[in-house]
């Protein structure tokens, strides 16, 4: 048995190790100057320098701006799209309307489309409205996949309210308006969080729209990596110092959240609808 | 507040109209940026836009459908999209139930392995093409051939030889996507009721079959999902491949969406390049449908 | 106190599909009236209760509430109270907060509002825990809860989902009597859904008895309980229910098996019958229905004995030790007056 157990928790490290060590990895290597970076063997003991991050950040290509963009997209597509979202939810998951399940299968269904085939439209559409390379454009295509999300993990939320809370609020005069808002809103706050994180997420590592209706001016971090890629060929510290900034603000959102993601993984798998 | 009550909304039609207010915007946003520009996307696969021929554009019916069945290119990537998404797909959920399986005996390691599990999936796939194109497998210094180099099996072009090249970004996916299948099944398992298996015990069931006719049967649910959603990710993953190969060396590792991808920015024949994608997105929706459909079947 | 309203329910129908749920109600309750809605799981009588709240749609009939009829009514507009089987209650808020909730939803002055939810929360004695939220209660507390939620709005109409399942024994039975004090202090028409004859017949002014979807018999407890108008009713009602045996009438003779007794009533034809007997009605004799003791429960200060009478088995509920043992053979007498008779084949009170 203590055999067993110790077998098993040598793959459990094992697969804890490969799970995480490379953003540790990249974190390590942030910290090294460029030269120690191609020494062989790999040197774990080092002199730390903060050089990579002072270029990284105040340098020529400074990713200052990008993190700015990126999180200017980010919160506002997540905003607009809670927003919008978890009113539409509670009617999906509550109130009795004619094509309710069909809605429904519309709402899941709008996930599905490949992105790779909505960009041409976007593009040419951005184009004629002279909105590529803005912050309202973006935005906006971002609500495509933000709003269907959000929808379908703040279903599964209020489905989970009981019916007999909803109405007891409407036998007390509240009315359907106020019953939802003093009533079942307060329910779902934890959902709302989770789902707030979720979306934010999803919005803050989105490439490929970026990529394409973004430009100089809106240059999300996402994009701003790729590029560095291809300039910073071999400054691999540098590369690994900004790849931590970049990814920094998720995975702190992710650690901290990190019950709840969990919880709302789990939910939304239960439910329908996913992460791209 | 007393209304008669002929001619007046009922209760029903109330309700109706309540959800529909809280509806609207929804469906505005949603048929605005999906249904239109979809549609838009069909006309345009019936057109011959070619932006680095432009005197040549103007309808062309099902044209561009006729040549992609005689494209070898199209073919390839078709077939590769399928390997691709089948073997991810596969070691995924294999690799997530074995590990929730492992674990589940060893209470206290879970919560260390739920955190480390957060960390792929929370990264952008953008990213995490770069990582593994720089740091995981750069031949000389990435961490894969420093390992096959102590374990004496040489360095490797990981990326760039066309025979590696869609292992690697294989791998890549099933790294970033292994953990999400491994928390749902963990949630799944944990959710289990243990009485049941005590009554097994008492039944004299052995391990192999309290996992088989037991533990299976009560986790397929959470399998068929995972599955599914899966499987949606994987047709249309985009910007990991990108990143880690471009969709090459060539076209080794260029599955339909880069292709289409390729087609439409980089050679800019939007209109083949719409029929591409019209054509994944048709694969996705049957897909998903037959998924769904032998989900409820069962 | 509040001001009591009457209530009717006319011709009500509800279909889910191809089932039919209700077959058409009919009841009509008087102004302050206790009145119980009694049944079996299923047989439709918490969804009438939640059509009179205006939280069901029906496919037919009408709801007249002091004679206008509200049938369109939102809930929130027919003056309505209900106390869940769950109870409820919001958990985000304090218990002061809950109750103060349908004061505050309808623009009660501030202080009028303290008034009213420390007089409701005093008047079920839970004054004392204002501050707390629901999830630091217990059952009975979130129950009292519940009710001072409820009377705190001093409705025309007070509905009660089975409001007692969710306790245990002894508060149950507690908490009955509480209610029915605390209805006959406010006055108010009381609608009360439970499948528990004994609770129903403990508390209901009168009591409508809904089999599959259907009343199949109203009247007060003791009409209920001394002339069911069906085996259905006889069966439900009663602890132990009624022991029904086949029978025949013969020449002004009820002939069970091997047993034949002169019938004390005119007016029954000869046939086919179902003899209805409570166990209370029959005790040990020399003389009577023969049969052989099955099984003795004692519980204590009375017991039923199981006796086996033909193919069957008959309960005896006696007050004291039987007397009996298990295997011995005995007699069942009864008096005349305590013979009910059903048709055999429509089950109807004869």
């Amino acid at each position: 048995m203590n055999l067993r157990k110790a077998f098993i928790t040598a793959a459990a490290a094992v697969i804890l190790v490969v799970w995480s060590f490379p953003v540790l990895w990249a974190l390590l290597t942030s910290f090294k100057t460029e030269r120690d970076v191609l020494a062989y063997p790999p040197k774990l003991i080092f002199a730390p320098t903060l050089a990579n991050y002072t270029d990284v950040l105040f340098g020529s290509a400074s990713l200052l701006p990008n993190l700015w963009s990126s999180f200017i997209v980010a919160s506002f597509a997540t905003a607009l799209a809670m927003l919008i979202a978890v009113p539409a939810a509670y009617a999906l998951a509550r109130l009795e309307f004619p094509a309710r399940h069909g809605t429904g299968f519309y709402v899941l269904a709008t996930q599905m489309l490949p992105p790779v085939g909505l960009i041409i439209p976007y593009y040419l559409a951005l184009q004629k409205l002279a909105a590529l390379d803005t912050y309202s454009g973006l935005v906006v295509i971002y609500l495509t996949f933000s709003l269907p999300f959000a929808i379908w993990l703040m279903v599964s939320y209020f489905e989970d309210v009981p019916r007999e809370m909803e109405e007891a609020a409407l036998l007390d005069r509240a009315g359907r308006l106020r019953a939802l808002w003093h009533v079942i809103l307060p329910q779902v706050r934890g959902g709302i969080a989770v789902t707030t994180i979720f979306v934010f997420l999803n919005a803050w590592n989105e490439f490929l729209f970026a990529v394409v209706l973004g430009g100089n001016r809106v240059r999300t971090v996402t994009v701003a990596m790729f590029n560095f890629i291809s300039v910073e060929q071999t400054l691999w510290a540098k590369l690994a110092a900004g790849a931590v900034l970049a990814m920094a603000p998720v995975i702190l959102l992710g650690l901290l959240a990190q019950r709840h993601i969990v919880k709302g993984l789990t939910v939304g798998a239960v439910k329908g609808g996913g992460r791209r | 507040m007393s209304r008669p009550a002929e001619g007046l909304p009922t209760i029903a039609q109330r309700e109706r109209r309540f959800a529909l207010r809280l509806l609207a915007p929804a469906l505005v946003v949603l048929v605005l940026t999906t249904t239109a520009p979809l549609l838009y996307l069909l006309w345009m696969s019936l057109q011959r836009v070619d932006l680095s021929m432009p005197a040549l554009s103007g309808f062309a019916g099902l044209d561009n459908f006729a040549r992609m069945a005689g494209d070898p290119r199209f073919w390839a990537s078709l077939w590769l999209t399928l390997i691709y998404t089948g073997a991810t797909v596969v070691t995924q959920v294999l690799i997530g139930l074995l590990l929730a399986l492992l674990v589940m005996q060893i209470p206290r390691g879970q919560g260390a392995l739920r955190v480390a599990a957060i960390l792929p999936i929370v990264l952008a796939p953008v990213v995490v093409g770069l990582f593994w194109r720089t740091f995981v497998l750069a031949p000389d210094f990435g961490i894969v051939d420093l390992v096959t180099r102590w374990l004496g099996l040489g360095s490797h072009n990981w990326l760039g030889d066309p025979r590696l090249a869609l292992i690697s970004v294989i791998a890549i996916h099933t790294w970033q996507w292994t953990p999400f299948a491994f928390l749902v099944i963990l949630a799944s398992l944990a959710a289990l009721p243990p009485d049941i298996y005590e009554a097994a015990r008492i039944d004299r069931a052995s391990a192999w079959q309290r996992f088989w006719r037991i533990t299976l049967p009560l986790i397929r649910p959470a399998i068929v999902i995972v599955l599914i959603m899966r499987t949606m990710i994987a047709l249309s993953a985009f910007a990991a491949i990108f990143a880690a190969t471009g969709g090459g060396p060539g076209t080794a590792t260029e599955i339909l969406n880069l292709y289409a991808y390729r087609t439409s920015f980089s050679e800019l024949n939007l209109g083949y390049g719409a029929s591409l994608a019209v054509v994944l997105l048709a694969i996705t929706l049957l897909i998903s449908f037959a998924m769904f459909t032998l989900r409820k079947a069962r | 106190m509040s001001a009591a309203g009457t209530v009717r329910l006319e011709g009500i129908v509800k279909r889910h599909g191809a089932l039919t749920v209700l077959h058409g109600i009919d009841l009509a309750i008087a102004a302050g009236e206790f009145f119980a809605l009694l049944g079996p799981s299923g047989s439709g009588k918490t969804t009438t209760l939640r059509i009179l709240a205006g939280l069901e749609p029906h496919d037919a009939g009408r709801v007249i509430q002091d004679g206008v009829d509200v049938t369109h009514r939102e809930p929130g507009e027919r003056d309505v109270a209900m106390v869940f089987q769950s109870y409820a209650l919001y958990p985000h808020m304090s218990v002061y907060e809950n109750i103060a909730f349908p004061l505050r939803m309808v623009g009660t002055p501030g202080t009028e509002v303290d008034f009213g939810v420390r007089d409701a929360a005093a008047k079920v004695r839970i004054d004392h825990l204002l501050e707390r939220k629901p999830g630091q209660l217990s059952g009975g507390q979130q129950q009292r809860c519940a009710l001072a939620r409820a009377i705190v709005r001093k409705p025309k109409l007070f509905l009660l989902d089975e409001p007692l399942s969710n306790l245990d024994a002894k508060l149950r039975l507690e908490t009955r009597v509480e209610l029915r004090k605390l209805q006959r202090a406010l006055g108010v028409t009381t609608v009360y859904v439970t499948h528990d004859q004994e609770e129903a017949m403990t508390i209901a002014d009168r009591i409508a008895v809904f089999i599959e979807g259907r009343i199949v018999q109203i009247g007060t407890p003791n009409d209920v309980f001394e002339h069911p108008a069906s085996i259905v009713v006889a069966a439900f009602i009663g602890s132990p229910p009624m022991n029904l045996l086949p029978g025949t009438i013969q020449r002004g003779s009820v002939v069970v098996g091997a047993f034949e007794s002169a019938l004390g009533r005119e007016g029954v034809g000869d046939g086919p019958v179902t003899v209805g007997l409570r166990p209370g009605a029959l005790s040990f004799a020399d003389r009577g229905m023969p049969g052989r003791v099955d099984l003795v429960e004692d519980l204590g200060d009375s017991s039923i004995v199981n006796v086996e009478v033909g193919q069957q088995l008959v309960k005896v509920r006696t007050q004291h030790r039987p007397g009996v043992r298990e295997g011995e053979a005995v007699h069942l007498h009864f008096a005349a007056d305590a013979l009910h008779l059903f048709d055999r084949a429509s089950g109807a009170r004869l």
